[in-house]
């Protein structure tokens, strides 16, 4: 628990077939943070991601959740380490209401071996978490099927934060949302940082990165490029190093190695 | 588009109004509707005699519908069920009729038989990762082709007395194999809405990758789906073979397709994620009230070939529509 970092991505290599996905690529999150994952289509962000939450297992590397060597082999183990990942479909069910949503697979359950769903409990919980996230949904008994973009991210994140997750990615979870909407989510990422989750955002819109995060991690062509202080960069910047790739100094810190501007 | 504006304002009131509410009780609806319509071509339709009539024939049916909505709302198919009838109908009369089994002993071999059977096909589903349409189409021609060769194309007829006291025997007054059926349907109610393993059936059904995503067996859900409505299969079979008080390898291969048009119009949606045993069952007895219906106007049993088809289309397309409303409805927002 004394690692500066709540998760520590080493040497992640990955390999579809005779393409490099990833290669030695080295990420670390600190606690309470929001780091902006950023890269042109194909540069590996969402591959990186997917290796951190199960979905996929790297060929090569380590990851280390809060200094401690883990094994991530599916979304399950992934989640019982305190990752959740909010893909970009949702991964919502359009059959179920907003508290069914939160708890598919993880129930909160009563009687014999648990075989009974708690439905009170489940219904309590969902709206102390509506409450709580101070997002714009009226009720747990509202059904998902016919909810905005932004509803249903809301949802999402309701359903990662509800099992005491700490550490949240969300996959351009603004891509599909309007100006009003997009400005809300991000202010409840926003929120779910002083909540204390540390947040990895993948996205192509780089002014979100700007508006609240404190890193951005570079990846071109599954390499990483740099990680910089959101504080001491530009747009331009950011865009620049998507672009043209690495052209700085590096310097290593507790293992990990950092690049950035100024 | 303005907000105000009336377009808009009546997407809201439809997407508000959900259309679940509506199919909720649409099926029981009809039902009486076509009651009442019945009652008045015929006399003899609103008797006690012809209602109760229609609630014993039709038992078999409602446990074959149950067994199938367990596959249906998993997301998944099951067009072997009436071969699957076929062939644990013949096992089980041939073990009492020619081997001289104990009729329970009989019984509980062709509830393993169905049960197998159900394994099987999700097996395969699973395995072979094939439509569950198209696998389960195979299944059935291999399991019509044993339940022939077994039997030889035979009949067996004359079952011992307590093999059809299931369908003979009664209880307060009421048939064992009403009661049977009522306490599966009630029984398979809470499943559905009350257990875990209802809750992620209904999820498996809504959004499969989701479901993995989640952290569910998927894998073992679809399995034990298959199984189960082997299960209640054979159940059923042991009504159907009992009531008949004979079998042979015909008997069985149509229920299928009853059972699936009752599901669907029962409000079990056919892509999976949507279901309740009340209006279920409410399904079934609509099918048997037109069938019943139109036998006592004299409408003759072809037509009711062609009404059944038109109703199931109408179902399909009903059950299109309410996706298709909610999608528009959320595009909209």
């Amino acid at each position: 628990m004394n690692s500066e970092y709540v998760v520590e991505m080493k040497g992640i290599c990955k390999r579809f077939g005779g393409i490099s996905a990833l290669k030695d690529v080295n990420l670390g999150l600190r606690r309470s943070e929001i780091m902006g994952i950023v890269g042109d289509n194909g540069a590996g962000k969402s591959t990186l991601m997917k290796v951190l939450s199960g979905a996929y297992q790297a060929d090569e590397g380590e990851i280390l959740i809060d200094g401690q060597q883990v094994h991530i082999r599916n979304p399950h183990e992934a989640f019982q380490l305190g990752i959740s990942m909010i893909y970009q479909d949702l991964a919502l069910f359009n059959n179920y209401d907003v508290a069914k949503n939160i708890f598919v697979g993880r129930e909160l359950v009563r009687g014999p071996r648990g075989i009974f769903l708690n439905k009170k409990s489940m219904y309590q919980k969902a709206e102390d978490l509506i409450r709580e996230l101070r997002v714009d949904i009226k009720s747990p008994r509202m059904s998902v099927a016919s909810m905005s973009g932004g509803q249903r991210q809301m949802v999402a994140c309701a359903r990662a934060i509800a099992f005491q997750s700490k550490i949240l990615i969300m996959d351009e979870p603004t891509a599909a949302l309007g100006v009003t909407e997009a400005s809300k989510l991000l202010a409840l990422i926003k929120n779910l940082k002083e909540m204390g989750l540390s947040i990895l955002l993948i996205t192509q819109r780089i002014p979100d990165i700007l508006a609240i995060a404190d890193r951005v991690f570079v990846l071109k062509g599954g390499q990483r490029q740099a990680i910089l202080e959101v504080s001491q960069v530009s747009l331009d910047d950011v865009v620049t190093m998507i672009v043209k790739g690495k052209d700085r100094n590096g310097e290593q810190h507790n293992g990990v190695e950092y690049k950035s501007f100024g | 588009m303005n907000e105000n504006q009336p377009s808009s304002t009546v997407k809201t009131m439809l997407s508000n109004l959900d259309l679940r509410g509506l199919k909720k009780y649409t099926v029981i609806l009809i039902l009486f509707v076509l009651m009442a319509l019945f009652s008045l071509v015929s006399p003899y339709f609103l008797t006690w005699r012809n209602l109760s009539n229609i609630i014993t024939q039709n038992t078999y049916f409602i446990i074959v519908a149950i067994g199938l909505s367990f596959v249906m709302i998993g997301g998944g198919i099951d067009l072997s069920v009436g071969y699957q009838m076929s062939l644990v109908g013949v096992v089980t009369a041939m073990l009492m009729m020619v081997y001289d089994f104990p009729a329970w002993l009989a019984v509980l071999a062709g509830l393993i038989l169905g049960t197998t059977l159900g394994l099987i096909n999700g097996l395969i589903v699973t395995s072979i990762k094939i439509f569950p349409l198209i696998a389960t189409l195979a299944t059935a021609t291999v399991y019509q082709g044993i339940s022939y060769m077994i039997s030889k194309a035979n009949t067996f007829r004359g079952y011992p007395e307590e093999f059809l006291i299931l369908s003979r025997g009664k209880l307060l007054g009421i048939p064992l194999d009403v009661i049977l059926a009522f306490v599966i349907a009630i029984l398979v109610s809470i499943v559905f809405t009350e257990t875990v393993f209802g809750f992620r059936l209904l999820a498996l059904g809504g959004n499969e990758e989701a479901s993995r995503l989640a952290g569910i067996d998927t894998r073992k859900m679809k399995i034990a789906i298959y199984t189960i409505c082997g299960f209640f299969t054979a159940i059923a079979t042991m009504v159907m073979i009992s009531k008949a008080n004979t079998t042979n390898s015909s008997f069985g291969p149509g229920t299928e397709f009853i059972a699936l048009t009752a599901a669907i119009v029962g409000g079990i949606s056919f892509m999976g994620g949507e279901g309740r045993i009340q209006s279920l069952i409410a399904g079934v007895l609509l099918l048997a009230v037109l069938g019943n219906g139109m036998q006592l106007a004299g409408w003759g049993t072809y037509s009711q070939y062609i009404v059944r088809g038109v109703i199931l289309l109408g179902a399909v397309a009903f059950d299109e529509y309410q996706r298709n409303a909610k999608r528009i409805a959320r595009i909209g927002k």
